[in-house]
């Protein structure tokens, strides 16, 4: 059938009514809502390596040095981060575990009461184990880089993605001060292009809210500690699921094997089918 | 040795009907010879429903229906036991799968009337499964414990306060408790895990016996049955064994490998198999900010949010289901399938099959104006689908159906 048939066909009163209403449902329903990362806009994408295990070692170091002061790992065990990690037990335990008691069959229960932390912060510090799978990769990842200083706030801080939020911002000191700030932004023209004035020059507008760091006030650079939150996200990431990448990575075996079967009982099912055709 | 085989076969046929039952529904059971790939659903919700069996049972040893315990004891099947996260996944994804070849399969039927005479009880029956479906999705819904599950059975359970008069004690009656709670979770574990599938498998069985008595249908709607061979087999029909069998076991393959697909790489099915909420335990002071229906219900909680009244949006939604049950007496054709009816039911089915397809995408996002309009329009485009068939389906002009396939 020629193309210009196809459009003839395409376009009879039936599908024309089925394609409107299509146009007619999407048009209305798909009004925007707000993203779950807030004031910051939309969340930094974070893709995750749950096969790079130097950045899995160094996260599961960050967390427990920063974060594990507060927030628990409930569902985990020590002993299955050390393995899955591929850090020596002994190493692990020396170095990473604070409390001599523990054995690596225990749960990373925390090391502060609900009850007290509750009176301390308002609000209970929540367990962090399934972060990663409630809020999403993506929002961790926006959520510990959008601290700024906020001087009406209880800890001096507030944050972009999380309004209001109870946290302090612990990695402050390596982060540096960041701040909210405004920026002169291009005017954008009604055919999209930058507006300009007689002279040729860009016309531009203040627009605020932009995120920026006091230079040299934390002891690491803007992209080290990009690199140290990619870390540690990447750790919740596996720590909320910690066989995803014995998954993803068996899932390829079972799907060849699927491709297989469906082959040869292709196969098979054309040789019986000549019985009757 | 073969001897004693055959004796011992002997032994156990005269007193058990195998070989009887073998020929009857299988090797000499005459199937359409021409089919289409919409009649492979069937075939794979009867994997599905053993995949969700055998995983299920494997899910019931490490799972604890208290309610201190449900929630991290999944945990536990996900992390603690051996391929405890294979089991689970296998479950999660099973039963989305399940209502998406239901739903195909149904869908089938409406494409070529496989409700029409005298095929009235096969629908029925199939009917009967996908409202248990409902029923039992719902109620395995809940026993991970997490908010959504919490929440999600707090809205479902609080429709049967709408009922007049008996709905309060009803509500207090399903739920065990005056809010729900780790009683709510045990009895819905008991139900979900024994009562339930009891009904469907009786369901099941009577779908099939019933089909196998009327015979199965064909994308044409030609009753195979008018031309027989001498020894009164059907003309255009094949063996069931082995040749649908076969046929179905290439369905079955592709089935397979995007089943595995979606378990190994997307088991959450981007929120809408398993919803982000439901990865925190259930917690009675905090309402999640959007509470939503898996993908499965969606359609019909679009419906109950489209009604302003809760009683009639809980009338709405049981009517909606309910009307399938009568479709076979709403279609007055003289034909079965799509491609000799007019031109009203291809509007109409198309209609139908867009309204249902926008109401289930309206009942996982949340209300505005729009939408609410929307999903008025839609309702009303799926009910009038089934009210109208009498009339559309009598009046149009019908094209003539061949004799053979």
């Amino acid at each position: 059938m020629s193309i210009k048939n196809n459009f003839k066909k395409g376009l009879n009163i039936r599908n024309l009514i089925i394609f409107s209403t299509l146009i007619f449902c999407i048009n209305n329903i798909s009004a925007a809502e707000g993203g779950p990362c807030k004031d910051y806009g939309k969340c930094d994408e974070f893709k995750y390596s749950l096969n790079d295990m130097a950045s899995l070692q160094r996260g599961a170091s960050t967390f427990l040095n920063y974060c594990y002061g507060c927030h628990s790992l409930q569902y985990s065990r020590w002993g299955r981060v050390a393995t899955d990690l591929q850090i020596p037990e002994e190493l692990f335990f020396e170095n990473l575990v604070f409390d001599k008691s523990i054995k690596p069959g225990d749960l990373m229960t925390g090391s502060m009461s609900k009850e007290k932390s509750a009176q301390w912060f308002g609000v209970a510090p929540p367990d962090l184990t399934l972060v990663s799978r409630v809020r999403g990769d993506d929002w961790i990842y926006s959520y510990l880089r959008a601290y700024y200083e906020d001087s009406s706030k209880q800890y001096g801080v507030n944050n972009l993605v999380y309004p209001g939020t109870a946290m302090p911002n612990v990695l402050v000191a390596l982060q540096g001060n960041q701040k909210l700030v405004c920026k002169d932004i291009p005017v954008i023209a009604n055919n999209g292009g930058e507006k300009r004035d007689e002279l040729g020059k860009t016309i531009t507008k203040e627009k605020c809210g932009y995120l920026k760091v006091e230079e040299s006030s934390g002891e690491l650079t803007k992209d080290e500690f990009d690199e140290l939150i990619y870390d540690l996200t990447n750790f919740l990431v596996y720590v909320g699921e910690p066989a995803k990448a014995t998954r993803e990575r068996m899932g390829w075996y079972v799907i060849f094997y699927f491709l297989i079967f469906t082959a040869l009982s292709a196969l098979l099912y054309r040789e019986y089918h000549k019985d009757y055709h | 040795m073969s001897e004693m085989v055959g004796k011992l076969f002997g032994w156990v046929n005269s007193r058990l009907p195998i070989a009887n039952t073998f020929e009857r529904h299988l090797s000499k059971h005459p199937v359409p010879s021409k089919v289409n790939f919409w009649y492979l659903f069937g075939a794979l919700a009867s994997v599905v429903l053993i995949i969700q069996i055998v995983s299920g049972i494997w899910l019931i040893m490490p799972y604890s229906n208290t309610e201190e315990e449900a929630f991290s004891s999944i945990e536990y099947i996900m992390r603690d036991v051996d391929y405890g996260w294979v089991i689970r996944y296998m479950h999660t994804t099973g039963a989305s799968m399940f209502f998406a070849v239901v739903y195909l399969h149904m869908f089938r039927g409406l494409l070529y009337g496989s409700y029409q005479k005298p095929k009235e009880l096969v629908w029925i029956f199939g009917c009967a499964i996908y409202l248990a479906m409902m029923a039992e999705g719902f109620l395995g819904y809940v026993l991970p414990y997490g908010q959504m599950s919490y929440w999600g059975a707090q809205v479902i359970i609080s429709l049967f306060g709408a009922i007049p008069y008996i709905g309060e004690s009803l509500e207090l009656w399903v739920r065990g408790d005056y809010y729900i709670s780790g009683i709510t979770v045990s009895r819905f574990f008991a139900l979900h895990v024994v009562a339930l599938p009891l009904v469907l498998i009786a369901l099941v069985f009577l779908h099939l016996v019933a089909l196998h008595e009327v015979g199965a249908g064909n994308p044409e709607g030609v009753d195979i049955e008018e031309y027989l061979d001498d020894d009164g087999v059907p003309l255009d029909s094949v063996p069931f064994f082995p040749y649908k069998v076969l046929n179905a076991l290439v369905g079955i393959g592709v089935f397979m490998t995007v089943f595995a697909i979606i378990m190994f790489f997307f088991p959450e099915g981007g929120g809408y198999f398993i919803e982000m909420a439901n990865f925190e335990e259930a917690n009675p002071l905090v309402t999640p900010e959007h509470i939503a229906p898996v993908w499965y219900y969606s359609p019909y909680y679009a419906m109950l949010r489209a009604v302003p009244d809760k009683l009639g949006g809980l009338i709405v939604m049981g009517s909606a289901v309910a009307i399938l049950f009568v479709v076979p007496w709403l279609d007055r054709s003289k034909v079965a399938s799509i491609r000799y009816k007019g031109i009203y039911s291809k509007i109409a089915l198309a209609f139908f099959g867009i309204s249902f397809l926008t109401l289930g995408y309206l009942g996982t996002v949340g209300v505005t104006e729009v939408r609410k309009t929307m999903s008025v329009i839609c309702t009303v485009i799926y009910f009038a689908f089934f009210l109208l068939m009498p009339f559309y389906t009598k009046y149009e002009k019908t094209k003539e159906v061949p004799k053979r396939l």
